[in-house]
This record gives C-alpha cells, sequence and structure tokens, in this order.
C-alpha cells in the first residue's frame, strides 16, 4: 500500500475510532456503575443525531407524522451540538427512571433489566420512525461556517486530502476524553462515581448518594452517546432512518468487549482499534466491514474475555 | 370452514411458526440463559431449504415433494446443531451477559454474508422457492404435527433429569456446579436444542414465505422473538406458545382494526406502524410488572384444579 494512502486510510480509522470510543465509553460508564448493558444506548445515538440535525436547522423530511416541520429558529453546529447532546443525556435520564430504576428498586434479575432496555430501544426508535419518517436526512452543508471541505496535509503532488469534518469528530472526541479522564479521575465527584461503581453499598455508607451518581453516570453516557450520533450524523448523513443508531449500538458491544466490559481506558482503545481495523478494509471486501467489530468480539470472547485492558475477577459464592 | 381456511390460513400457520420460534427462545432460557440467536438460526435454516430446493434438489412437479421438505429440515436442523456446539462450548463457559452479546454479534455476522455472498443472492435474497402444497394452510400438516412434537417433547423434557438440572442451573448456576454438575454441557445442551428447532422453522418458513432474504435474520427479530417469550410466560413452555401465536396474530388484528371507518386516519396509521412499538412496550412493562409472563406455572395448576371436578382424595 503506497504511503499517501496508508496515511489517508489511517486518519480516516482515527476519526471514526474517535467515535466509537465516546460512544463505547457511554456504553461502559453505565455498565461499571450497573453491571448492566443498556441496550437502548444506540437508541439514544439516534436521539443526538436527529436532535442536532434539527437544532441546527434541518427540517423534517415528508414521510413522518411531523412532516415538513422546522424549526423556527437555527443554531450554529457548535451549540446544536452541545444542546442536542445535552438533551440526549436528559433522554438517557429519563430512560433510567422509566425502563431501569422500577427494576432496580425491586431487586430484579439484571437479565431482566437488559430485556427492558432492549425495549425501550425499540419504543423510542420506531417512535421516532413513525414521527419523522425512516428517509436519510443529510446536514446541510454550510454547517461548519467557512471552513473548506477538505484540507490537504501532503503536497500538492501528492495529497493527502482530510474532510474537515473528520478532523473536527476527531478533535471534539478528543476534548471529551480529556475532559472525562480529568472528571473521572481527579475530581471529588469522579471518586465518589469511582466508589459506587466499585461497591454501592459501602458508598453509600461513605455518605454518598448511589441514586444521585446512577443519575449522573445515564447523563454522561447519554450525552457522550448522542455527541457520537451527532458526529457520525454529520459525517456520513442519517442512513437508514432512526435505526442507524441501533447498528452502532450494536458495533459498540464489540468495542466494550474488546476493550472490557466496564473498563473506560479499554472502551477508548477499543474504538480506535476497531476504526482503524474497519479504514483498512480492502476495497473489495468494503461489503463484510460492518462484520469486523463481531468478527473482533468473537475472538475476544474466546481468547481473553475479560478484554484488553479488564482484569479478570474472581466470582465469589 | 373452508372459506375461513382458505382467507385465514396463512395467518393460522404464521401463529405456528411464531409459537415454535418462541420456543426456540425459551429452550436456553430454561437454563437460564438469554440467546439472541434465534433469527440467525432461522435465516441460515431457510437459505439452506432455498438454495437445497432451488439449485441442489429441483423439482418441475407441480408441487414440490413433501419428503425433500423434511430432508430440507433434518439438514437444517443438523447445521444449526454443529454450528450452536462450535458456538456454545467457548461462549457458554463465561457466564452472564456474555451470550446475549455474542448471539447478537453471531445474527449481525450471518446477516452481513448473507447481503454479500452470492449463493444466498446479496441484498435481493432467494425467490420462487418451490411450493410443496396447493394453499397456505396445507402447511398445518408440517406446523402441527411440529408443534405438537416439541411440545410434547419440551413436556417430558421438563420431567425429566435434564429438565431438573437446566431449572437448578437458572436458579444457581454456581450452585449447581457444585453438586457436580457440569453447566456448561447442559448450557449448550439448550442453546443447541433452540438453535435446532429455529434451524427447522426456518428450512420450512422458506417454503412458506416462497422468498428468502437478509431481513429474516435481524435483531429486530431477535427482540420479537423474545418478547412471544417475555409476555406469554418464561417459566412454562405453554408461555411462549401462546405468546408466539397472540402476538404473530396481533398485527394483523390491529390492521384490521385500523381498517375499520370512523377511526381517523392518523390513529390507522398508528395502528399500522405501531407493532414494534407495542411489543417494546410489551416488553418494557412485562418485565416490570410480569416478570413471569402471563402464563405462570401456578396459573396452569390453578386452571387443572379447576378443570378437576372431583379432587382426588389421597388415602392413608
Amino acid at each position: 500500500m503506497d504511503i499517501t494512502l496508508f496515511l489517508q486510510q489511517f486518519l480516516n480509522g482515527l476519526s471514526i475510532g474517535s467515535v466509537y470510543a465516546i460512544f463505547a465509553v457511554g456504553y461502559t460508564l453505565v455498565f461499571s456503575i450497573l453491571g448492566i448493558i443498556n441496550f437502548a444506548h444506540g437508541a439514544v445515538f439516534t436521539l443526538g443525531a436527529y436532535f442536532t440535525y434539527f437544532l441546527s436547522g434541518g427540517a423534517v423530511g415528508t414521510n413522518g407524522l411531523l412532516a415538513n416541520l422546522a424549526l423556527p429558529f437555527q443554531f450554529s453546529f457548535a451549540i446544536a451540538l452541545l444542546l442536542g447532546s445535552i438533551l440526549s443525556g436528559l433522554s438517557a435520564i429519563a430512560i433510567e427512571r422509566l425502563a431501569f430504576r422500577p427494576l432496580r428498586l425491586k431487586g430484579a434479575d439484571p437479565l431482566l433489566t437488559l430485556v427492558s432496555s432492549l425495549g425501550a430501544a425499540l419504543v423510542i426508535v420506531n417512535v421516532l420512525q413513525y414521527l419523522v419518517g425512516a428517509e436519510i436526512y443529510t446536514f446541510s452543508e454550510g454547517i461548519y461556517g467557512d471552513l473548506p471541505a477538505s484540507i490537504n496535509l501532503g503536497t500538492a503532488e501528492r495529497p493527502i486530502m482530510i474532510r474537515t469534518v473528520q478532523i473536527i469528530i476527531f478533535g471534539v472526541s478528543a476534548v471529551m476524553v480529556g475532559i472525562l479522564t480529568y472528571g473521572i479521575g481527579f475530581t471529588r465527584m469522579g471518586k465518589a462515581l469511582q466508589a459506587v461503581a466499585e461497591d454501592a453499598t459501602t458508598a453509600s455508607l461513605l455518605g454518598i448518594d448511589p441514586e444521585r451518581f446512577i443519575t449522573l453516570t445515564f447523563f454522561v453516557s447519554g450525552f457522550l452517546g448522542g455527541m457520537a450520533g451527532a458526529l457520525v450524523g454529520s459525517s456520513v448523513s442519517i442512513a437508514s432512518g432512526p435505526y442507524f443508531g441501533i447498528a452502532y449500538g450494536l458495533k459498540g458491544l464489540g468495542v466494550i468487549v474488546l476493550g472490557g466490559l466496564g473498563n473506560i481506558p479499554g472502551a477508548i482503545v477499543g474504538g480506535m482499534v476497531i476504526g482503524l481495523a474497519e479504514a483498512f478494509v480492502p476495497t473489495d471486501f468494503s461489503g463484510y466491514k460492518d462484520a469486523i467489530a463481531f468478527a473482533i468480539l468473537f475472538v475476544m470472547l474466546l481468547v481473553r474475555p475479560q478484554g484488553l485492558l479488564g482484569r479478570s475477577r474472581i466470582q465469589k459464592v | 370452514m373452508g372459506n375461513f381456511l382458505d382467507s385465514y390460513g396463512f395467518l393460522i400457520v404464521s401463529t405456528f411458526w411464531g409459537a415454535l420460534l418462541g420456543l426456540s427462545v425459551y429452550l436456553p432460557l430454561m437454563a437460564g440463559q438469554l440467546s439472541l440467536a434465534s433469527p440467525g438460526f432461522y435465516a441460515l435454516g431457510g437459505y439452506i431449504a432455498a438454495i437445497l430446493s432451488t439449485q441442489v434438489l429441483p423439482h418441475s412437479g407441480e408441487t414440490y415433494p413433501f419428503g425433500f421438505v423434511l430432508l430440507e429440515m433434518g439438514v437444517a436442523g443438523l447445521v444449526s446443531a454443529v454450528l450452536a456446539v462450535i458456538l456454545g462450548i467457548p461462549v457458554l463457559r463465561l457466564r452472564g451477559i456474555y451470550l446475549a452479546i455474542a448471539t447478537i454479534a453471531f445474527v449481525e455476522i450471518l446477516r452481513v454474508l448473507a447481503l454479500n455472498l452470492e449463493i444466498t443472492g446479496g441484498a435481493i435474497g432467494i425467490f420462487s422457492i418451490p411450493q410443496p402444497f396447493r394453499s397456505p394452510v396445507g402447511y398445518l400438516w408440517i406446523a402441527l404435527p411440529l408443534l405438537v412434537l416439541t411440545m410434547v417433547l419440551l413436556y417430558r423434557l421438563e420431567q425429566s433429569h435434564t429438565g431438573r438440572v437446566f431449572r437448578a442451573i437458572r436458579e444457581d448456576e454456581l450452585a449447581a456446579d457444585t453438586m457436580g454438575i457440569d453447566p456448561t454441557y447442559y448450557k449448550v445442551l439448550s442453546f443447541t436444542l433452540g438453535a435446532i428447532l429455529a434451524g427447522m422453522v426456518g428450512a420450512v418458513s422458506a417454503h412458506f414465505f416462497n422468498t428468502w432474504n437478509a431481513k429474516q435474520g435481524t435483531f429486530d427479530n431477535s427482540i420479537i422473538y423474545l418478547a412471544f417469550v417475555l409476555s406469554g410466560g418464561s417459566r412454562t413452555f405453554v408461555g411462549p406458545v401462546v405468546g408466539g401465536m397472540v402476538l404473530t396474530a396481533l398485527p394483523e388484528v390491529l390492521r384490521t382494526i385500523a381498517n375499520i371507518g370512523g377511526i381517523p386516519l392518523w390513529l390507522g396509521g398508528f395502528l399500522q406502524a405501531m407493532r414494534l412499538i407495542i411489543f417494546g412496550l410489551l416488553i418494557v412493562l412485562g418485565s416490570m410488572f410480569y416478570p413471569q409472563g402471563i402464563v405462570t406455572p401456578e396459573l396452569l395448576n390453578r386452571l387443572k384444579l379447576a378443570f378437576r371436578k372431583q379432587p382426588k382424595r389421597i388415602s392413608t
């Protein structure tokens, strides 16, 4: 492979990988604190993309119940992204209240909560499809203002063209990872969160209210998931309707298993690895690209179920 | 009667497939294993039947030989079994949610393969799969015996040693392990039985639907089959049968309601579109308020008592 193409694919991989990373961190945060996979996370990803699309001035298509509706005001992409992510975070809190908390208070089997989150995902995606239709939504061209559509990182003879949107995605994701690492590792709040994840009962004895931190976790998780959805949506359009979040949600499973369930640095590394692996699929086999995350998932379950960075747990009776 | 069967034959047979697919999810659940693999094996079985009947064993007569269909079902069951063992052994060593995750991955990989391989017809799928019967009602010749047989086997299984082991693993895997039971063996067994059933139903469904494509094995279907079991009940095999039949018929009923005059247009449209929304709500509310489903062993016992006129007296 010639070096230009290699670099180009490498940067593509980093860009999509960083989205996988922040998306998967949202998954893994909830897992670390509740020990449950939140299958509605993919639906929140969808919500984030649509929220941001509408806030940045997009109109509903012609098929849904809300056909041709558009907001009377519009924000710049940066603000729409921020607001859209906050709305996604709030949606995640709502999902927690409706589909998780009632079961948790009953002390139900974790498997049941997983099932309930599947149901929640199905409801959200289909209600959304009913409201806005299943057509493809594309963010308008000018969302990045005056920035050029792509930037040449190479020379004039050997161009390495990178789409601006990919640089933005990578930049935003990197900032998010930085904030999270600081927030979880170095603040009082973050340390309390770690304590709840380690052992909720002990943490509550130390004066930490676990319920508050569960709500916070869902907000952060939804914020990250929604932001990932908006970034992907702005890059490749919201293809295949509201279901596109489900596809990413399933792929995200590969990412968190690769990194180790509940492991935050693992989710970041896992996202990068899968993003890069997808970028280097030869064009002849591009149809199989979507299967890579799942193939990696299988290999991990075979050789290292605790994930790349996970520690194996001893099950106590 | 004949008229009724002609107009509703398709729906009646469909409800039987629903019941059988519910049972294929129920089997691993007997041992406490949440498997979402049924649509994968279902799709696989369908492709096996579609390829065998259109390319390997083509038949030019008016109706496709009944025996060939049974043969395809056998092949589909066998292939599903082998694949389930290969998939199950490494994954079922692990406890908890790994099976759910791995089976999702399995369904997705099969879907991507089906979309890209030449033999499966890519995105278009396989068309004009030959019909062994003149009308959809004819499929009752396969659906009814298959369902009855499966239910009898499950009834026997629940009473048997193996059934008790399944239950022991579901209640507490570690405790079962310390009693000298090999949990992995029994978990793989329950998973494989479910896979065989799904594969066989897939094989005959390919004929039934006449065409087969990658849409048959999707994540959506995983959740739908799960809804069959959870709404019907996951503690006795009667639950998934009831759930599968009712929920398969439900969209049809909703469509009929939507077409009744006097209902506002948006409500009609909503009823048409709401199948998956209803399934989702059923799953969420069901896991909250009816974690055991509608048909529970206690309910069955009460029914049994109600129908028995003279309670047997135990003489001592």
